[in-house]
């Protein structure tokens, strides 16, 4: 397809939960599956905004006249999610977050932030409105086909998770209601699919570096804005996949070409995209008369001293670089800066250990020994890696007893007590057992002596010396 | 230049602002509603404003009007403040109530299908700024729309700071009680669409059509949008700042449930709908005052009300302050000719003056043990007995018969945390 021609215009919209605890409650951001302790049964109602007009998306729903049905859980939810108690002052970490993710962007930061109440009464949110508050503008990131300006970035509370319904009621679990959101708008100026999926990938990328941000399905939504010559803008919401932006865009341009040729009045709603990369309409295009001010809070005024002593986090593809130049590969390097790990990493390089064996630790043997033993819930904290590695580094264990050292701190044993188990062999003593397992199985090809010898050292002397002893013996 | 209301366009550091300029609280800022519908502060320092027209702001009253279906009830509704007709101020973003109550009707379309609403507006005040004026001014409105054959039954809306003290007070001033009387109110302001106020409001409306002739407080049952409960005037009390179902009743159940499509079920003997007019009885004494009794309080605090009717003790437990500091001064009032009631701090149960020598020695000294009435009902009580007679035989003897169901005769068992 050639973009060019057909007027094609794209901006995209990306949410992406924060891992803080709520916004506008002390709740955990944490999900659950657990049976509910309560169940709210409400409505919702339409009401006019600041400019007395009722919002024509609002319209839409109360028509609906649906029962919603919130799952409550007393872990994650206070009476702010129920809608029966005023929200507390702003998540103080969330704003300091988005100050950076501002900065990243390149963005103005607004003076004086006003929260404001945005209506949904789909029944995603108790109360009938989203807080929400715009933070930045006027920013940029640099793609590979020039500047693409940020228009706004936005924090906000995500809505209610919709667990199912029926023909008369929508029943919502309000674990996610709270969770603070980032929501960055580009201008629509990005030229095709490929230029979509880049930016998205790269506004990714920053959120991701900041080190606060979820991870995992869900975590990070995107909306693509699409028009074409002779139409109007269409919203696509609920694009999971990013490898999926081509199929979709070319779906939905043909969908608004025939429109057109047909006659039709293309534009101003809002579709939701499927797993075949079709759309279904959803609702209007909401209107500025959905905004107005959460009246419980107060203006918040920005403290741009404070701001600007932020110490920007390393972007991801910066730290990528660094670790190639340490001598990991293309696949290593992205893996452990994409890792939150990579704190742990950067202090570990300093030992002068061989970065590919911290990786490996770090990544895949930790991950190993968890599958085996059945382990969801709990992962190595960072202090162990870094006095693992310190033990190493002084030669008081060899690296390939890690795993069976990990193994064992798992079950609960503490570091001192396991290390006791490993110490190295001195290399006189290693020169004596080596002979003597060689004298003892002269007919061994050299291959299982070295096996031989490994299993009876158990993991207290290196693979390496072993065999190089052994090669030297039995020349 | 930086007018309200005016559409501009702001420069401040490299980035350009268009929208509208709103009232703001801080002379240093201007507050700009942008066109995508956010609200943002720039400061003026600094600050270039280009003017680029004047924009209309503010909301339109625009609701149909009244118009009569003989077939439906007619039902008064008199509006008097508070959440449930407070709409958010824009302009300045706080809350203030509605200036034509009327617009309430426009928001719950679905109350034109139930009665014909007429509706008056006594006051517009939020309920703290409630006293004994404004109550008779509420009872006489009540009692003239209740005395008009055609009107069905009167519905009050109220804020919920007070709403228990008013419907207290409506219970006393309305003698010969033959119509329903709601008192509504919302915890939930009417801007949002969770707005809980329509359905208390739709529910009074099918309780002012009911068989029953109380006045009730109706409000949610629970934190859903389910039914409401109408409890005695004189049985409840708001026990949370902030819950849709915060009005429970006390030592009693509620009288009904009310669904949103009119289903009515009794939970409790109630008073019937008869013929006969209702005597309005709506002068409130303001000399007197009710004292939560807290371990330590010094007794200095009644040469306050040396000049006053009479006080309500919101005692400990069954009854009881400390007789070693109070029991004197308490006695020196009553002396002089003032009425001391005694209630419980406790909410739920009954005083007792015999069970402790503490209560037996107050009680011997002339204090009035009040057995399970809520102290802002005695307070109310006793500001409306007063009201009705200064002679002190006469007012012991109204303050400790049960004249609007403010006494149980039997404490309910399901009564408690109900």
């Amino acid at each position: 397809m050639n973009y060019g021609t057909i007027g094609f215009k794209a901006g995209i919209e990306i949410h992406q939960q924060l891992n803080t605890n709520k916004l506008f409650s002390r709740c955990e951001s944490k999900l659950t599956k657990d049976v509910p302790d309560t169940l709210i049964k409400r409505k919702l109602r339409a009401t006019k905004g600041e400019s007395g007009k009722i919002d024509i998306a609002a319209v839409f729903e109360t028509e609906k006249n649906l029962d919603y049905i919130y799952e409550v859980h007393n872990s994650n939810t206070s009476l702010i999610e129920t809608d029966e108690e005023p929200p507390l002052e702003i998540n103080e970490e969330a704003l300091e977050i988005i100050y950076t993710v501002c900065r990243l962007l390149n963005c103005n930061i607004i003076p004086f932030i006003q929260i404001m109440r945005k209506t949904v009464i789909d029944g995603s949110n108790t109360s009938g409105f989203q807080r929400t508050c715009l933070v930045g503008t006027d920013g940029y990131i640099d793609t590979s086909k020039g500047k693409v300006l940020i228009e706004s970035v936005i924090l906000e509370e995500d809505s209610a998770r919709r667990v199912s319904e029926d023909k008369n009621a929508v029943t919502y679990r309000l674990d996610r209601l709270g969770i603070p959101l980032i929501e960055i708008t580009t201008v629509p100026t990005l030229h095709d699919p490929d230029h979509i999926k880049e930016t998205a990938e790269k506004i990714g990328m920053i959120l991701r570096s900041t080190g606060k941000v979820k991870r995992g399905i869900g975590t990070i939504r995107q909306d693509v804005n699409i028009s074409i010559s002779g139409g109007g803008r269409v919203e696509l919401k609920g694009v999971q996949e990013i490898s999926a932006i081509h199929k979709i865009v070319d779906t939905e341009i043909e969908r608004q070409q025939d429109e057109l040729a047909m006659n039709r009045k293309v534009g101003g709603e809002v579709r939701n995209v499927k797993a075949d990369a079709t759309s279904t309409f959803l609702r209007p295009m909401p209107t500025s008369s959905r905004m107005y001010p959460e009246t419980d809070l107060p203006i918040i005024q920005t403290n741009f001293k404070k701001i600007n002593s932020i110490k920007l986090p390393e972007l991801i593809l910066a730290r990528k670089e660094r670790y190639l130049k340490l001598g990991l590969n293309e696949e290593l390097s992205s893996m452990i800066a994409n890792s939150s790990r990579n704190d742990v990493f950067d202090k570990i390089t300093k030992t002068g250990i061989n970065p590919v064996l911290i990786t490996t630790i770090l990544l895949s043997t930790s991950k190993e020994i968890k599958r085996k033993l059945k382990i969801t819930s709990w992962s190595f904290p960072d202090k162990f890696y870094i006095d693992m590695f310190l033990l190493l580094a002084d030669s008081k264990i060899t690296k390939d007893s890690l795993p069976e050292i990990m193994e064992r701190f798992t079950k609960g044993e503490t570091l001192e007590e396991i290390t006791k188990d490993y110490k190295p062999i001195s290399d006189s003593e290693l020169q004596k057992i080596v002979s003597e397992i060689v004298k003892s199985n002269s007919k061994l090809p050299t291959g299982a002596l070295i096996g031989k010898a490994m299993t009876q050292l158990a993991g207290r002397a290196d693979g390496k010396k072993v065999a190089k002893i052994i090669v030297e013996l039995t020349k | 230049m930086s007018t309200v209301g005016n559409k501009v366009k702001i420069k401040y550091f490299g980035s350009e602002y268009e929208g509208i300029i709103l009232e703001s609280s801080d002379k240093n800022m201007h507050l700009l509603k942008l066109i995508n519908g956010y609200n943002v502060g720039l400061p003026k320092k600094g600050s270039k404003v280009e003017v680029l027209g004047k924009s209309r702001i503010g909301l339109k009253s625009d609701f149909a009007p009244l118009s009569k279906n003989k077939l439906l009830p007619n039902v008064a509704l008199i509006s008097t403040g508070g959440t449930i007709v407070s709409r958010v101020d824009y302009k300045t973003g706080a809350v203030h109530p509605m200036t034509k109550p009327r617009e309430l009707l426009g928001k719950i379309p679905e109350l034109k299908k139930i009665a014909n609403i007429s509706v008056s507006a006594p006051m517009s005040i939020f309920s703290e700024e409630m006293n004994q004026e404004h109550w008779s001014k509420i009872a006489g409105f009540v009692a003239r729309e209740l005395n008009k054959d055609d009107v069905r039954g009167v519905v009050v809306t109220h804020g919920t700071d007070t709403l228990h003290y008013t419907a207290a007070a409506l219970s006393f001033a309305l003698e010969g009680l033959s119509k329903p009387v709601a008192i509504v109110g919302g915890q939930r302001s009417s801007d949002r669409g969770s707005f809980d106020g329509g359905m208390n409001l739709i529910c009074g409306v099918h309780y002012a059509n009911s068989d029953i002739a109380e006045v009730a407080t109706v409000l949610h049952g629970t934190s859903s949008d389910d039914y409401c409960i109408a409890n005695r005037g004189t049985k409840v009390k708001k026990l949370h700042t902030s819950k849709r179902d915060a009005f429970r009743p006390i030592n009693t159940v509620p009288l009904a449930k009310i669904y949103l499509n009119g289903k009515l079920e009794k939970h409790s003997k109630c008073k019937l709908r008869h013929s006969g007019k209702i005597k309005v009885k709506s002068k409130f004494e303001n000399k007197v005052a009710l004292i939560k009794y807290y371990p330590g309080m010094s007794p200095d605090i009644l040469k306050c009300y040396e000049d006053y009717k009479g006080i309500i003790i919101e005692g400990t437990g069954l009854g009881h302050v400390a007789t070693t500091t109070w029991l004197e001064p308490i006695t020196n009032l009553i002396k002089k000719g003032i009425f001391v009631g005694m209630t419980s701090q406790a909410n739920y149960g009954r005083v007792d003056p015999y069970v402790y020598s503490t209560g037996r020695s107050l009680s011997n000294h002339g204090v009035v043990y009040l057995e399970d009435m809520l102290s802002e009902t005695a307070y109310v009580k006793l500001s409306w007995v007063f009201g009705q007679t200064n002679n002190l035989e006469k007012v012991r003897h109204l303050m400790v018969s049960n004249l609007r169901g403010e006494y149980s005769e039997k404490s309910h068992p399901n009564a408690f945390l109900y």
